[in-house]
């Protein structure tokens, strides 16, 4: 570090410098909290589908007990799978598509993302509906903070899959 | 208005040149002698958000009506590629010193 940075880094004190930047931004950044939304929607899926499947009871045979095997190991297969994905793409739009000006505008943001990821671990090791149930309504929140900052209006409304939870959308101009 | 101004300087655009962190003085009436140049470093209001700066190169000029600015750091730097060109009385002025971090 030279003296000069340092003398002006004690100036910053007095009267800080304005920030210059020097903007990074991959021209045309293709964003779109949909997949995480989505992913979501599949967790609830595969635990309802858990949920509904029926346990082989004391006289089940072992070909009964092998396909419950089987079905379950999808299902949960799924399932987590879906809540990483869910997580990846949340981390890519906090740490590449929302900025410090962003946070500004909506100072709850690193806060929720922080929350929902931690929901998506839940989600993806538990069989808990809730937690997938909560993993949606923190994709559903970002996905509304999202499209407010690209001065889109959103509407909730049922979404048309299985799962059929109330689902955040852009209303495109 | 005093010529010289101190800018902090953020984000990768233009590494290796500036590093995020870096200050850079920047003489505010370079310009009034002579027209920007391609090649120089200068600070300019953002045109996509004008309350913040810029700092970038000058990668081409258009007499009197403007210039058009890039980072060096081309793959990743949001410029003139994506705004457009630069009016002039946007310029705040040319980078005469950087002070490395």
């Amino acid at each position: 570090m030279s003296l000069l940075h340092s003398l002006a880094r004690a100036l910053d004190r007095i009267s800080p410098a304005p920030i210059a930047y020097a903007h990074c931004d991959i021209p045309c950044g293709i964003y779109d909290p949909h997949h995480a939304q989505l992913a979501a929607h599949t967790v609830i899926r595969m635990i309802d589908l858990i949920n509904q499947l029926e346990k082989p009871g004391p006289n089940a045979t072992p070909e009964q007990r092998q396909e419950y095997t089987a079905k379950l190991a999808r299902y949960v297969l799924v399932k987590e799978q879906h809540a990483e994905i869910a997580k990846n793409e949340l981390r890519i739009l906090w740490g590449d598509y929302f900025k410090p000006d962003h946070v500004k505008t909506f100072p709850e943001l690193n806060d929720l993302v922080w929350k929902t990821l931690k929901t998506a671990s839940k989600a993806r090791q538990e069989i808990n509906l809730q937690a997938a149930e909560d993993l949606l309504k923190g994709t559903n929140d970002i996905a509304s903070i999202f499209w407010k900052t690209k001065g889109l209006e959103t509407i909730t409304t049922k979404a048309p899959y299985p799962t059929e939870r109330q689902t955040v959308y852009p209303r495109m101009k | 208005m005093f010529p010289v101004s101190r800018f902090r300087v953020e984000d990768e655009s233009m590494r290796p040149a500036l590093e995020p962190g870096d200050y850079v003085l920047v003489n505010r009436w370079a310009y009034r002698v002579r027209p920007p140049s391609p090649g120089d470093l200068i600070v300019v209001v953002d045109p996509e958000v004008p309350t913040r700066y810029l700092v970038k190169r000058v990668s081409e000029t258009f007499g009197p009506r403007g210039v058009r600015v890039t980072g060096d750091n081309e793959a990743v730097s949001r410029d003139s590629r994506t705004f457009g060109p630069v009016a002039l009385e946007r310029i705040i002025g040319k980078v005469w010193l950087r002070l490395k971090r």
